[in-house]
């Protein structure tokens, strides 16, 4: 009897198998708090801003991306595959068109409303919103589950968490640096502690001297910097290895940063997109506060 | 035939003495001439009549009814008004400008109909500027205005005319032509009420008169009481030259 | 009676080709083949969703949004009798953008907005219509200088916003300003109101005639001039409010079409009222067909279009009625 019951179950067991999906779905948790699951992982994804396309690219989901937006421009793949507007005014119709099975959406950068009208129209939408390093790792780590490529896509969450770590353990308890980050030109504007860059800045052991200001990018005046009197001023640019940002605080000679000569570029696209680029930023950063501490 | 009455009317011109109050009646059949100085209020008394402007007291009466408590469309199928100054508001032409004759006459959903076309071709006619009927009014001269906000009324075709300056802009033949037509009006038991700069036309013309004095004093009365040299005199501060021709005074300025 | 219907048949037509064009063109390639099955009930999932989901209402809420403007701008200048008035001219576009904004920085989305931004136009509205009639009398001239002034203040309560508002939020505000129809949903409350307001028209037409000759000129035809202000001066508010609400402030519509309009059909405001409805309808459904398609996939605000396809049409006829 025992047997038999056993000898039942079993076959009741290969005739249910073949039911059920060789692969099981996947879910995951987005920075909205809504939990996202998919039948199977995404095979055609959209990326609805620059570093959505950049993140999924790093999570090794690449070649399953079929739509991303303007200037997704890194790794350089990315601009081979088809536009669906900017993040800010998004082509519904084209992003529909391409029959996407999962949609990642920038939080603060795409218009809610259009999000709600992709939520409406069936296609799940994966919200992302990196707010510190932890956040990018865990960003790929999400996405990699999705697409079904957590191999690579974990590895590199992990080495982007190491490598942070380590720029952490070397240099922030280095002696403080004051640092005035140029983010835009017109106007003038900088970031507080909040802002990732901010982050950046203490990763390196430097002291933002607008780190207490409440908004995240504030708008600031030439003469805030002067009293504010940083020891170095590093600058993005408008394109790569641009340093006319810097010209402007050549003519301020009472100036530490001018006068030491301490005025840096760092390319942009490595330190302004919260991506696993923001290593090598990072390092590059930190170096630059290097060279200030050298010329005291 | 409606009858405009006005009780103890006083109009108000700022800053002006109330002066003599208004109790005169206007008839079916006659025809009244305003004269008075420049500022003595003519036109003030032209709005007032057509319950346009609120009198400082006294009442316009309609057919024995205080203007103020009827509704402008039910004034507005009794009595018509020539304005002195065009207002010129949107482009219109000259046939159109002419329609608006029988609004007063037409509910909220009618269009005009034929007959009403025909009305308002009939009073360009009338008034020698059915050639211009698809013209803008603005494109016209001010004697083809004037003679176009005539044919207005003639088209509203009201038991009471009010017209401010009817003969304003137009050469001595039409000024005749529309005298004629008012009186033409008046003979069909129509009341004629009109500021006239022209001594002589109101001579040849009115049966009434009211002298309008710049301080807010008035007579009023019969042609034949109103119009001596005195009183004349008085009005204008300016000496005149009587003399008769055709049976009817004509004034002439001194120098 | 011909007079009337030939100009909005038409017109009418043009709508109706305005319409499937809109339908028909898109950045995502569907054939007038694929189109006509749809609209028949056929065709594949996505041609139904891409073609009744994203384009159909969007067309709606051109054509809505674009009849509104310019019916209200239609209206707004014959109760100021000033051919320079346009929907916005009162200050309500302003206090409808900082209801917009003030909910886009309190970080609300969506229904929001939209309320926000209709409560902002009807503050507005009662604003300038309360100080304009103040302890006086209100003249055209006195409403359009108290509208034109209060529009300033707006204008520098918006850019005091803009400035302190965080840079993330700046686009979308941007692009509200600027007009917008990729938001819109269904429009059905402003197609309702379109057609209420073109049926309304119609009995209060011949009033509008002879209120635009002059207030005297319409009281002495019988016309009872300050409540028949008022009822314009209401719904051409109503109006714009709602057309705002929909897709933001987008213009020239209603300083374009209804001059146009007059250039070509003469003046009587009961064939230039329901002509405005079709013909703002078309001008924004041809405008954002262009807006979507032109650089697809970038997306270009229609408030662009408007004016570059306005301003030549415009002058055109203006230096032809010479």
């Amino acid at each position: 009897m025992p047997k038999l019951i056993k000898q039942g179950l079993t076959a009741l067991l290969l005739a249910v198998l073949p039911v059920l999906p060789a692969h099981a779905g996947v879910c995951a948790t987005d920075d909205t708090g809504q939990q996202v699951c998919l039948p199977a992982p995404a095979q055609r994804i959209a990326g609805l801003s620059p570093g959505a396309s950049e993140l999924l690219w790093s999570a090794g989901a690449g070649d399953q991306v079929v739509a991303v937006v303007a200037w997704s421009d890194y790794p350089p793949e990315a601009k081979t595959v088809a536009s669906v507007g900017s993040h800010t005014r998004l082509d519904l119709e084209k992003l529909i068109s391409l029959q996407p099975d999962l949609v990642i959406a920038w939080v603060t950068g795409n218009p809610q409303e259009q999000i709600q009208t992709i939520r409406n129209l069936g296609l799940p939408v994966f919200s992302i919103e990196p707010r510190d390093f932890e956040d990018v790792s865990s960003v790929i780590e999400r996405l990699a589950t999705l697409a079904g490529t957590e191999a690579e896509g974990w590895a590199e969450a992990e080495r982007f968490r190491t490598g942070m770590a380590e720029l952490a353990a070397r240099y922030s308890d280095r002696a403080p640096v004051p640092v005035f980050y140029q983010v835009w030109d017109e106007p003038l504007m900088t970031v507080n502690n909040q802002h990732l860059i901010g982050k950046v800045i203490a990763l390196c052991g430097g002291y933002n001297v607008f780190g207490e200001l409440p908004r995240l990018v504030p708008r600031i005046s030439d003469e805030a910097v002067l009293e504010a009197n940083p020891e170095a001023i590093l600058a993005g640019g408008m394109g790569e290895e641009n340093r006319a940002w810097l010209d402007r605080w050549q003519n301020y000679s009472s100036l530490d940063a001018t006068r030491v000569g301490n005025l840096f570029f760092v390319p942009p696209s490595l330190i302004q997109r919260p991506t696993p680029r923001m290593l090598q930023g990072s390092e590059l950063f930190c170096q630059k506060l290097e060279i200030a501490r050298g010329r005291r | 035939m409606s009858q405009l009455r006005t009780a103890d009317l006083i109009i108000d011109v700022p800053d002006r003495a109330d002066g003599r109050a208004l109790s005169l009646q206007v008839e079916p059949g006659q025809i009244w001439g305003v004269l008075g100085p420049n500022g003595a209020g003519k036109t003030t008394l032209m709005h007032t009549l057509a319950g346009l402007r609120a009198p400082r007291s006294g009442a316009v009466l309609l057919d024995d009814q205080p203007l103020a408590e009827q509704k402008r469309r039910t004034i507005a199928r009794h009595l018509g008004l020539v304005f002195q100054e065009r207002q010129d508001g949107f482009p219109a032409t000259v046939l159109e400008t002419a329609l608006i004759g029988r609004h007063p006459f037409l509910s909220s959903w009618q269009m005009e109909s034929a007959d009403d076309l025909k009305l308002a071709q009939q009073a360009l006619s009338r008034l020698d500027v059915a050639h211009l009927a698809s013209r803008l009014v603005s494109t016209l001269s001010g004697g083809e205005r004037q003679r176009v906000a005539i044919a207005t009324v003639l088209t509203q075709s009201p038991a009471i005319w009010l017209a401010d300056e009817p003969t304003n802009h137009l050469d001595l033949h039409h000024q005749i032509a529309v005298m004629e037509l008012l009186t033409e009006e008046a003979g069909h038991g129509k009341a004629v009420f009109m500021c006239l700069h022209d001594l002589n036309l109101a001579a040849r013309w009115c049966s009434h008169v009211l002298l309008l004095y710049p301080d807010g004093e008035a007579c009023w009365g019969p042609v034949e009481r109103m119009l001596v040299p005195d009183a004349l005199e008085r009005l204008y501060g300016q000496r005149l030259a009587t003399t008769e021709l055709d049976g009817a005074p004509v004034f002439v300025p001194v120098r | 009676m011909g007079r009337y219907w030939l100009p909005l048949m038409l017109l009418a037509l043009a709508a109706l080709a305005a319409f499937l064009l809109s339908v028909t063109v898109g950045s995502a390639s569907v054939g007038v083949a694929d189109v006509w099955a749809v609209l028949t009930g056929e065709g594949t999932q996505l041609q139904r969703t891409l073609i009744l989901e994203l384009r159909v209402p969007r067309t709606l809420a051109a054509l809505a949004t674009g009849g509104l403007l310019a019916v209200a701008g239609a209206l707004m200048q014959v109760l100021l009798r000033n051919p320079l008035a346009d929907p916005y001219v009162l200050g309500l576009s302003g206090g409808a953008a900082v209801g917009a904004l003030l909910a886009m920085l309190a970080g609300v989305g969506g229904l929001m907005v939209s309320g926000s931004a209709f409560a902002g136009a009807m503050v507005a509205t009662l604003l300038v219509f309360g100080l304009a009639h103040g302890t006086g009398s209100w003249t055209p001239s006195r409403l359009l200088l108290t509208g034109v002034v209060v529009a300033a203040g707006w204008g520098a309560v918006i850019t005091l916003m803009l400035a302190i508002s965080p840079a993330e939020r700046l686009p979308g505000m941007l692009y509200w300003l600027m007009g917008d129809l990729s938001y819109a949903g269904t429009p059905s409350l402003a197609l309702v109101l379109l057609a209420l307001a073109c049926l309304l028209v119609v009995p209060l037409g011949r009033s509008l005639n002879v209120l635009a000759r002059g207030p005297l000129q319409a009281a002495a035809l019988g016309v009872a001039v300050r409540p028949l202000e008022w009822t314009v001066y209401v719904v051409a508010s109503l109006l714009t409010a709602v057309a705002v609400t929909t897709a933001g402030s987008i213009g020239f519509v209603g300083l374009v079409v209804p001059h146009m309009l007059r250039l070509v059909l003469g003046n009587d405001q009961r064939l230039i009222l329901p002509a405005c409805a079709l013909a703002g309808g078309i001008l924004l459904m041809l405008a954002d067909t262009l807006a979507r398609t032109i650089i697809a996939p970038e997306q270009l605000p229609v408030g662009v279009i408007t004016a570059l396809l306005g301003v030549p049409t415009f002058l055109l006829l203006l230096y032809r009625s010479r």
